[in-house]
């Protein structure tokens, strides 16, 4: 049996939500904007998933959640839709640290001739909101951050950037990707214009996701169509989807503080453990201020990729940066921009923890991955790996 | 408790079908294929879209090695060792080149990563052996040594890149292909039911796809290290410039610029000097040569003594029966039994009783009749 630690990438799928799959597969019913009454079920079902879903930001008006294909889509919808939206202004404000689903969206802009301004955090991954707020002016279509940061957890202050963004006639979209679900999170009194969400770093399946589109806010459709979810995404919504990730939006929410909590100690205990046992490991990201259950830690004198592997053929699944197209590992963007050198983030792992991490699992971790560390600093140390 | 192997997998049918006969042979597998030469620029949005999707043939070729996993149910991973090969094995080639010496980078590429570099990521996942699709074979004697042998399959048989390996890499090495013809490999692959079955050879050096060495070695050096000069003939006399010596190797007949009665054919390369002395097809005949860097599979044959053996100076030429004396330096002096062919210093020597390797090194410089003695 393997131990799962990767919830950051994606959770396993709750059993809320494969209930609901379930549930909806035996009663097949037709197309949401159908009119006869197969099509009725569908839509009951499909808006019934909605509320669910909007629970997890808590908007005034819950019709505002907009299903989507996940993370990436509504990532792209909320940036192409508000610069087609703001349709003279240049300049889109963001960070170094984003998820690819933001930044490589921007560097197509970019070629195409838009200003795109990229802030860097300071060394625990936070982005300075004053600093945001100085390169926003009447040029800024948009500015669009993450919430809580993939990679090293840590949490922004975004508070201050809804007036800031309102008041210069900028769109302000918030990526809650990793945030919510795990933190508590109000998209009104956060007050930000739109916000994605997704499906299965909360434990429904892949291929579903949301973006909250505020009534007031600039923005155009990308997608065209039929007139599927208000005609802000033309489509015939993934009603599997949507139901598995309204049933795990509920089963999420209906324990947060609890396992908040409980997720928090046992990501404390591991690390406290781990550093115990392997000196110099370093914590990337702050110690306050993070989602409860990401640990980024830089290993001493090993190879992230080695200690990857070896822990994945020990059954404990962990990740490291992201994956490039033939499916190697590459250093983490984030870890670099938070003034890691290349080779401390070429050792960097990230631990992410879930809905379905268990003390018992913590504890075979905790042993597992200090001897898998000995194992690998002793057969392949980084001073035979040629300097990088 | 299985013992575990570390499978390299390129993507070709040969090491699908080691990985595969592995697995079938209740190895636990674990295949891995590795990142070796730097990416080729990245392609744009606008780009064809069967561009974009096979430019990078590796990237294809790991996909490839994938299925094999995905079919035959072991875990797969791609590690990257490009600094490690561009350090070990570019770096090599590129200096080898621009020192008027000829290399041969899939010897080190063997010596320096598969079956040193890959064998310590072997130990760190816990792996017991390393293994990879070489045509090739490894027995232990009765006296508990192990030997390394040609191919069963003569025309396939890869012994000659596999030289620098000594007792400790052999005791920890399988080729499962060594007893195997290609033509039984391609049917193993196929009643496996694997994707890479009819793949074509590579044929390539895989880090210099259009086969074009001169500017890889103009694009990976300064001006300065170049050596351009002249082609002269045995007697010294000038036929022509020349824009560095990196250009030429040893035996080679095209591309002298020169016009000629005769053919002439690269004789000898001073890099120093920049001079490249060109000779007839009977001017290049050798006597013997002299090997630096030798290694033995079996050192107890390092006595100093004079033994026989069996040469072969190219991958694609015969072995020739061969004196040899190895002197404790490790270099070797060689003399063939008859006139040899060409001696290209920087290719690899490799020393053979039969169809037992019993060791090898790297070139330094021919013997002729005159210089033997």
């Amino acid at each position: 049996m393997s131990i799962y630690l990767d919830h950051n990438a994606g959770a396993p799928l709750r059993t809320e939500a494969s209930a609901a799959i379930s549930r909806l597969l035996q009663d097949a019913g037709g197309n949401p904007s159908s009119v006869h009454r197969a099509g009725q079920r569908s839509r009951r079902a499909l808006e019934a998933a909605r509320a669910q879903v909007a629970t997890v930001i808590r908007p005034a008006d819950t019709r505002q959640v907009v299903f989507t294909s996940g993370g990436t889509e509504s990532n792209n919808l909320a940036i192409f839709g508000a610069i087609t939206a703001a349709s003279r202004r240049r300049k889109i404000i963001s960070s170094t640290i984003e998820h690819s689903s933001i930044l490589a969206p921007l560097a197509e802009l970019e070629r195409r001739g838009f200003n795109v301004v990229r802030v860097a955090p300071d060394s625990d991954g936070r982005i300075d909101p004053a600093r945001v707020i100085a390169a926003l002016d009447s040029e800024t279509a948009l500015v669009t951050l993450g919430l809580a940061n993939s990679e090293v957890g840590t949490i922004q202050d975004l508070a201050p950037l809804a007036s800031a963004s309102k008041a210069s006639g900028a769109s302000f979209h918030v990526d809650s990707a990793q945030a919510v679900g795990r933190i508590p999170v109000d998209v009104d009194a956060l007050g930000c214009d739109l916000m994605t969400l997704s499906g299965h770093k909360l434990g429904a399946p892949a291929g579903i996701g949301a973006l909250y589109i505020r009534d007031s806010a600039k923005f155009a459709p990308t997608i065209f169509g039929g007139p599927h979810e208000n005609g802000m995404r033309a489509g015939t919504p993934n009603l599997l989807g949507a139901v598995a990730f309204g049933a795990a939006a509920e089963a999420a929410m209906s324990t947060i503080s609890a396992e908040s909590q409980r997720i928090s100690s046992l990501a404390a205990s591991l690390l406290a453990r781990l550093r115990e046992a392997i000196p110099g490991l370093r914590l990337n990201g702050p110690l306050v201020g993070r989602l409860p259950n990401t640990i980024n830690l830089t290993f001493p004198g090993v190879l992230g990729e080695s200690m990857l592997i070896a822990l994945d053929l020990e059954g404990v699944e962990v990740s490291m940066g992201s994956a490039c197209a033939a499916g190697a590992v590459e250093p983490s963007h984030v870890l670099r921009a938070i003034g890691r050198s290349v080779a401390d983030a070429r050792s960097s792992l990230r631990i992410s923890l879930g809905w379905s991490n268990t003390a018992e699992e913590i504890d075979a971790v905790a042993a597992i991955i200090p001897a898998v560390w000995r194992r690998v600093a002793a057969a392949e140390p980084l001073s035979e790996a040629s300097a990088r | 408790m299985k013992r575990r192997v570390l499978v390299a997998m390129s993507g070709g049918v040969d090491s699908s079908v080691a990985a595969a006969i592995l697995r079938e042979q209740d190895y636990d597998v674990v295949g891995v294929a590795m990142r070796l030469a730097p990416e080729p620029t990245s392609p744009v949005a606008t780009a064809p879209i069967a561009k974009r999707r096979g430019t990078c043939c590796s990237h294809d070729d790991f996909e490839d090695a994938r299925r094999v996993a995905e079919r035959m149910d072991f875990p797969f991973y791609v590690i990257d060792l490009r600094a490690d090969f561009a350090a070990r094995v570019v770096d090599n080639f590129v200096s080898e080149y621009l020192g008027g010496r000829t290399p041969n980078p899939c010897v080190m590429c063997n010596r320096e990563i598969k079956f040193d570099r890959l064998w310590s990521r072997a130990r760190a996942l816990n792996a017991d052996y390393v293994a990879t699709g070489h045509y090739a074979r490894i027995e232990r004697g009765a006296d508990g040594k192990f030997h390394l042998l040609r191919a069963v399959d003569d025309t396939k048989d890869q012994s000659y890149f596999l030289f620098t390996l000594g007792q400790d890499e052999l005791s920890r090495t399988i080729f499962p292909l060594g007893a195997m013809t290609k033509t039984e490999v391609r049917a193993r692959a196929r009643a496996l039911g694997l994707a890479t079955a009819d793949k074509p050879e590579s044929q390539e050096i895989c880090f210099v796809p259009d086969g074009d060495y001169a500017s890889f070695v103009e694009r990976r050096s300064t001006p300065a290290q170049l050596r351009p000069g002249s082609i002269v003939d045995v007697d010294g006399k000038r036929l022509s410039n020349h824009a560095g010596v990196h250009r030429f190797t040893v035996g080679q007949r095209r591309g002298l610029g020169v016009a000629s009665g005769e053919r002439l054919y690269v004789r000898e390369i001073r890099a120093e000097s920049g001079v490249v002395v060109t000779g007839t097809r009977e001017q290049l005949d050798s006597s013997g040569l002299i090997a630096n860097r030798v290694n033995l599979v079996d050192d107890s044959i390092a006595s100093g003594n004079e033994v026989s053996v069996e040469v072969k100076i190219r991958y694609r030429h015969r072995a020739i029966p061969a004196t040899m004396r190895v002197d404790p330096e490790r270099r070797a002096e060689i003399h063939f039994a008859s006139t040899g062919p060409a001696v290209t210093p920087g290719q690899a020597c490799v020393f053979y009783r039969g169809d037992e390797v019993l060791g090898g090194g790297f070139i330094e410089r021919a013997l002729t009749e005159k210089a033997a003695n």
